[in-house]
């Protein structure tokens, strides 16, 4: 990481004393918490009002976790999945057109993909809602053209409409992270040498084989980090469900949000929350394995 | 809590200073218009805490006060008074309120406001707790203005700890648009047409409530045994389709977009949507509906205990009760609001002779009050809603 | 032929990406000039100027605005010092320990909020801290510290430092070094870097809804509670007003990136 380095002359303390406010911040409110969590998830409430749970190994907040909780959970990490994928889809043609097509206006273009982004997070949800609702255009153009049956037939809507479904809410993750996808994919696919790109073209006899040969395995890295920063957040959101999801969209944030901030339940808030961030740190290990990524920074 | 001390106080600064601009000459005219008992002089009435302060502060749910900046409570309050008196709309939901207060309140510390508005059944929880001080009834002369029927509640008896602020119905609030008709009874609420088009509130009570009423069971004499059904039927609507969502007063933006037919909702609420909306209608259920009472308490610690009594006394005289009522167009707790509405004139007048906002006897019998639970039986109520609703 | 077939596709793709993004948007400033039937601004009846007229209308809004800034301020400039300090020590030299600070910086990153929050929240339940301006200050500044760090270190790493080396040689004292030479090689990282945190913490919901008191009212919480009891359009009004600015400074930037080239 840190490249060849002439000036550690200057003594071997200073590397240590620039990081420790840095450090010491991290410490205190990422890794402390973290420790605080997990003591909570193995804590019992005595009683309804116990407002301060005991210290007891009680792991039946974990096991509370699946059984109670196991629907939301898996469903979540559904979602997350498939707004990734989308995201991929979608984000992976605007990269790439703006890397290699946009011209002089790639700047300005790469600007745009990040310029919605600009206004609120919970206005642009706010906003599908009213994109999507039950006598808006868009569900009367796909009633019409009888997607809205297929749709419910494979169980991503519920009824004759799109906003509180399934549907809503991968579409609102898949929004909401969009950009998240488009940007480590442009970073990636900008460092290519274009003379590399002519030679591949050259070289094999269709686009797509240089394309599948030398493109896509050199923008890997930032699909890798792309699908990181959309999987992640959109498995633990619970904004999407709440504005755009219905009875039957509930996402394991939800849950989370619940329980800790309405229901005052700690330990289980804090169970869920762990076994949340176990099953994201197994999986993006996984997901690095098989791209072969070794560093995520 | 600390942190809006700075914004408020920059507020503050300019309401005080326009209000010592004008005062002088508007004043005295608004002061005899309030009646006698608020021009007594804030020197004549002497600090019971000997703080003598001029600030009061309020948390209190959205749109639940006639807020306009020159005419309304908060400013007449204060014109007639000298307090100070900042206005908070930050209770959305009792559980998440309750949520936000407890680890304050239960480390024996203060929340910054001097009254607070929980609805009816939090209130035991509350006094058990300890965490609410005792009214200083003397200081409220007004509070004989109370509705004899709300004198000594279920929730609070001998009315010590709480005031009602307003009270409501709760019942069934239907988009015209959508329904072509009246939705007048919780067996048209559940009929398939409206499959996939109605929603419930996550507020247990007026939600289960409701669904007690339509299975023939009286809510006031509530047990988990009783409410089984109920419940059975909630699961049901649920996991079938019929119900799309779970609201707070959320349910507002569904029924205005169309998207609700119908939805479990607050009869205040629902007549100020439809001066906008002539669609959106309100029925009592003819299976029953719920009636509630959000109140007045003074939480433990508060600063301004004087203030909060003088509000409580401002409040309670029927003049400046029915300027709220105009606004919120909710059931007032105060006696002879009726008559100040029509002495208001106009538009207000007419609310009068409104049955959801002074119902009959015919109405009140088909209202219930859910009754008060055991520790035990509420924590049984408690999560098997919440399993159903918030997952 | 193929090969055109293949770039229109390509092209259209892009651009119905494009269209996706800005559906919202486009609805958002829409409604801004949008004449609601009562409270809630979600259903378009008719054009009017007023909102943009009156854009400060609101003072609750206007406050939570502020208080939003004022947040993200304070987080912003904590962030940018600490980070900087850490992508400066990571960048420019080697020691023991530097590989386990990397992997500290990323896992705020690759850590879901709702995580974050509840784990930050319960900290401040159990040490009787009461949540309110500084503890969302706190919270913010902690995500930011890592985004800030990885920012700029990606941004210097390639960076010359001989020049420092040089200037010390010429006798300049480090004080006088940092501020001649590293600071204007790492400003325009530091300074990206911090636009990045500043428009993450004011967006922040999530972690914020856990951190923070019952009475600070930050703008998203200020847009969630608006759901529930009045969507007004200066909601719209201050979302577009947020948005011309920022298409503004991106405009700025692309001219003096032309310019300099």
């Amino acid at each position: 990481m840190a490249g060849p380095n002439p000036g550690s002359r200057r003594g071997r303390f200073a590397p240590y004393a620039l990081i420790s406010p840095g450090l010491l911040w991290l410490l205190l409110f990422f890794l402390v918490p973290l420790a605080s969590l997990a003591r909570m998830s193995l804590s019992t409430k005595q009683s309804r009002f116990d407002f301060d749970p005991s210290f007891t190994w009680d792991w039946g907040n974990y096991a509370d976790v699946f059984q109670k909780y196991g629907v939301q959970l898996g469903r979540s990490f559904l979602f997350a999945a498939a707004a990734t994928v989308l995201c991929l889809l979608i984000g992976y043609p605007m990269a790439y057109w703006v890397a290699f097509r946009a011209g002089r206006w790639r700047n300005v273009l790469i600007g745009m993909v990040v310029v919605p982004f600009f206004t609120s997070f919970l206005l642009r949800t706010v906003s599908w809602t009213v994109v999507l609702a039950d006598d808006g255009l868009v569900l009367r153009v796909l009633r019409s053209a009888g997607v809205v049956g297929v749709l419910r037939s494979i169980g991503l809507t519920d009824g004759d409409r799109l906003l509180d479904t399934p549907l809503a809410v991968i579409g609102g993750l898949t929004y909401n992270f969009l950009p998240f996808m488009v940007l480590p994919i442009y970073v990636s696919l900008e460092k290519i040498d274009t003379r590399l790109v002519d030679a591949a073209n050259d070289l094999y006899a269709t686009g797509s084989a240089a394309f599948r040969r030398v493109v896509l395995p050199l923008s890997l890295p930032g699909v890798f980090a792309g699908s990181l920063l959309t999987f992640i957040p959109a498995s633990g959101d619970f904004v999407n469900a709440f504005f755009l999801g219905g009875t039957r969209s509930r996402m394991i944030g939800n849950v989370v949000q619940d329980r800790f901030l309405v229901q005052l339940d700690y330990p289980g808030a804090a169970a869920i929350s762990l076994v949340l961030m176990a099953i994201i740190t197994s999986a993006v290990l996984l997901y690095a394995k098989l791209l072969g990524t070794e560093e995520l920074a | 809590m600390a942190r809006t001390a700075p914004l408020w106080t920059r507020r503050r600064f300019l309401r005080n200073s326009a209000a010592l601009l004008g005062g002088v000459g508007v004043m005295p005219g608004l002061l005899t218009a309030c009646g006698g008992d608020d021009s007594a002089s804030p020197a004549a009435r002497s600090s019971a805490d000997g703080s003598g302060s001029t600030t009061l502060t309020v948390d209190s749910w959205p749109i639940y006060i006639d807020d306009d900046p020159a005419e309304g409570t908060v400013a007449r309050f204060e014109a007639a008074t000298g307090i100070s008196l900042t206005w908070n709309e930050t209770i959305n939901d009792n559980n998440e309120y309750f949520a936000k207060i407890q680890p304050v309140l239960s480390d024996g510390k203060t929340i910054g406001a001097d009254i607070i508005s929980p609805t009816y059944w939090l209130v035991p929880r509350l006094v058990q707790l300890g965490w609410l001080e005792p009214l200083p009834i003397d200081a409220i002369p007004n509070r004989a203005n109370l509705l004899p029927s709300l004198k000594n509640p279920s929730w609070d008896p001998g009315g010590e700890y709480s005031l009602p602020w307003q009270t409501g119905i709760t019942g069934i609030a239907y988009n015209r648009k959508v329904t072509g008709k009246v939705i007048g009874s919780m067996a048209d609420f559940f009929a398939p047409a409206l499959s996939g088009k109605v929603g419930v509130l996550t507020e247990m009570r007026d939600t289960i409530g409701l669904l007690m009423l339509a299975d023939g069971q009286d809510p006031a004499s509530a047990t988990f045994e009783r409410a089984e059904s109920a419940f059975a039927r909630l699961q049901e609507a649920k996991e079938s389709g019929h119900i799309r969502r779970f609201t707070g007063q959320d349910y507002l933006d569904d029924l205005v977009a169309g998207n609700f037919a119908a939805c479990v909702a607050w009869s205040g609420d629902v007549a100020q949507l439809a001066l906008d909306n002539p669609d959106i209608g309100f029925a009592i259920p003819e299976e029953g509906g719920m009636r509630f009472a959000d109140c007045m308490v003074i939480p433990k610690g508060a600063a301004n205990i004087d203030n909060a009594a003088r509000f409580m006394d401002f409040v309670y005289n029927p003049a400046n009760a029915a300027r709220i009522t105009a606004a919120v167009q909710y059931i007032s707790p105060v006696q002879g609001v009726d008559e100040a509405l029509r002495q208001l004139g106009g538009e207000a007048a007419a609310l009068a002779d409104s049955t959801v906002l002074f119902p009959d006897a015919a109405t009140t019998s088909r209202l219930h009050v859910f009754g008060s639970l055991s520790e035990e039986d509420e924590a049984r109520f408690d999560e098997a809603f919440s399993a159903i609703a918030s997952v | 032929m193929r090969a055109r077939a293949g770039r229109l596709a390509l092209g259209g793709a892009a651009l119905a990406g494009f269209v996706y993004l800005f559906v919202p948007i486009a609805l958002i400033v829409a409604f801004s000039f949008n004449e609601p039937a009562g409270r809630f601004n979600l259903v378009w009846q008719r054009f009017t100027l007023d909102n943009w007229l009156h854009p400060l209308a609101r003072s609750d809004i206007n406050e939570t605005v502020l208080l939003s800034v004022e947040v993200a301020l304070v987080a912003t400039a904590a962030a940018a010092v600490m980070g900087t300090l850490v992508a400066l020590a990571l960048a420019r030299y080697r020691f023991r320990g530097g590989a386990l600070i990397n992997l500290l910086l990323v896992l705020p990153l690759t850590t879901p909020e709702i995580v974050m929050g509840s784990s930050l929240a319960l900290l401040f339940i159990d040490r009787g801290v009461a949540r309110g301006f500084w503890t969302v200050a706190i919270a913010h500044t902690m995500f930011c510290v890592s985004f800030v760090a990885i920012t700029v270190k990606a941004r210097i790493r390639g960076l010359d430092w001989t020049l420092e080396d040089a200037a010390m040689d010429l006798g300049a004292g480090p004080w006088r070094t940092f501020s001649r030479i590293t600071f204007p090689l790492i400003l325009p990282g530091v300074l990206a870097a911090a636009l990045l945190s500043f428009s993450l913490s004011i967006d922040d919901f999530i972690i914020t809804s856990f951190v923070s008191g019952e009475g600070d009212v930050t703008f998203p919480k200020y847009v969630y509670g608006a759901f529930q009891r009045e969507l007004a359009p200066q909601v719209h009004v201050v979302s577009t007003a947020l948005l011309l600015l920022s298409i503004g400074a991106l405009g700025l930037s692309v001219l003096y990136q032309r310019r300099r080239t």
